[in-house]
């Protein structure tokens, strides 16, 4: 019974407090207001204003301009060099790719030429037939040198059958599957071909030791040999062609016991780039064949 | 599957020696590959599987190389034997120490399988030179330290094998009840 008074009393003393400060504000508003427009100067009010808010403005332009600067400085560079390594990137590939193509018809340029040269070696055989191969595989033992090349009874190649390329001979194919044979090169130990020395006709047995130079054999004290003299296939026991090249005389060994000379031969062909080869296909090695078979 | 692996990896070696190692037919500084898988199955594996591993690899590698079949039998055979019968006797079996050991045993077989040819087929092969055996002993040495660390992962990625092979295995219902 008793709160009641205070509170409407209390309530009242606030409603007359907001009139009061409600008209004082608007009477400096328009004391302000009728000054500022009447006089057009920029007092001290506008002054204080000015100040307090002047170095907010200051703060905030100069926050701008930093974030400006950052943003120009670093994230657009950020941006650019994003922009650059994408660039680059393509470029290096491109540059990849150009390379490539270069390589490539670089490539087949060197086989254009190469094989050039066994085609214009080939129209030179007076053979019936020649099959043409590349090295698929070399033998990696230090003990025999041997080939395999991508060519086998498939395509009519047998064994015993020579194998050329256009510097001369390089071997004789030892074993034969349908797709594949193996060829024995002409610098295994194991290998024997009967030659000429070009010049003075005369008879020997070309032998490999397993280096980059051949052995002649059997040649007589008594034939005339010297230093540069061409060695070519004898063509007797029909295997080999007549006149192939093999090879020249590098060195002559002579000792004074023995009946036979000791000469090397450094082979025709460079059996450090062997690739395309040509298999020659004798006519005359079937009947060999059936002759020993008998 | 091991088995398996290994033979592929072993193909797959004897490959790699015959066209990318070699340049030329007379080139040297060809690692002889198949010689670290050799002296692996004698150290690491059980004497049936390594022999299942190397008859294949044998055969592949006389059809590859040489002019005299067999060859390649006596010399991976031959080494075989040789490293199984040392790996026992060795104090450590840390690959490292063992390199040695295979590259010796290289040179030894060979050294013998030459000797044996030069007298059974006279004049077949190529000089002996101990420069060229060396260097092909230093390769074999030194390429089979990584070769190791391949097949090692090729045995225990082998262990553990894709197909549950242990679960599709059929058991009979009654083998619980004879137990009991």
């Amino acid at each position: 019974m008793r709160k009641k008074p205070t509170r409407k009393r209390s309530d009242r003393y606030r409603l007359f407090r907001i009139v009061i400060l409600a008209g004082l504000l608007m009477t400096l508003a328009l004391i302000f207001l009728v000054s500022t427009l009447g006089s057009q100067n920029f007092g001290p009010l506008h002054k204080l204003v000015l100040e307090a808010v002047g170095p907010l403005q200051k703060v905030v332009t100069m926050s701008s301009a930093y974030v400006e600067t950052f943003k120009s400085e670093y994230i657009d560079i950020l941006q650019d060099s994003l922009r650059l390594r994408e660039e680059n990137k393509r470029l290096i590939q491109q540059l990849q790719e150009n390379e490539n193509i270069l390589n490539k018809s670089r490539e087949a340029m060197a086989t254009n030429a190469s094989l050039r040269k066994l085609l214009e070696f080939k129209n030179t055989l007076d053979q019936q037939q020649i099959v043409a191969t590349t090295i698929v595989g070399k033998d990696p033992s230090t003990m025999f040198r041997s080939v395999i090349i991508d060519r086998g009874s498939n395509s009519s190649v047998t064994k015993g059958n020579p194998v050329v390329n256009n510097d001369g001979v390089v071997g004789q194919v030892f074993a034969v599957t349908p797709n594949y044979a193996k060829v024995l090169l002409a610098i295994a130990p194991s290998s024997a071909i009967d030659v000429l020395l070009q010049k003075s006709r005369v008879r020997g047995i070309l032998k490999g030791d397993g280096t980059l130079t051949y052995r002649l054999e059997y040649i007589l004290k008594t034939a005339e040999v010297e230093e540069g003299d061409h060695v070519v296939t004898a063509g007797y026991g029909g295997v080999f062609p007549t006149g192939l090249q093999v090879g020249v005389v590098s060195k002559i060994i002579k000792k004074p016991r023995g009946m036979f000379h000791e000469i090397e031969v450094t082979p025709s062909v460079d059996y450090q780039k062997l690739e395309n080869l040509l298999i020659l296909q004798q006519p005359k090695l079937g009947e060999i064949k059936q002759m020993e078979q008998r | 599957m091991v088995v398996l692996h290994f033979i592929a990896v072993g193909l797959l070696l004897v490959i790699l020696q015959t066209t990318v190692c070699m340049r030329s037919p007379v080139w040297l500084v060809a690692p002889d590959f198949y010689y670290a898988l050799v002296a692996y199955l004698a150290f690491r594996l059980d004497l049936l599987r390594s022999l299942i591993i190397l008859l294949p690899l044998v055969c592949v590698l006389d059809v590859l190389s040489g002019t005299i079949l067999g060859m390649y039998a006596l010399v991976c055979f031959g080494g075989y034997f040789l490293l199984r019968q040392f790996s026992p006797k060795l104090p450590v079996n840390e690959t490292l120490y063992q390199l040695p050991l295979i590259g010796l045993s290289f040179l030894a077989v060979f050294w013998v399988v030459h000797v044996f040819l030069e007298l059974f087929q006279p004049g077949q092969q190529v000089a002996w030179s101990w420069w060229k055996m060396g260097v092909r002993m230093t390769l074999v040495a030194v390429c089979s330290y990584p070769l190791f660390f391949l097949f090692d992962l090729i045995q225990k990625y082998s262990h553990r094998s894709l197909l549950p092979w242990n679960r599709l295995r059929l058991r009979s219902d009654n083998r619980r009840r004879r137990r009991a």
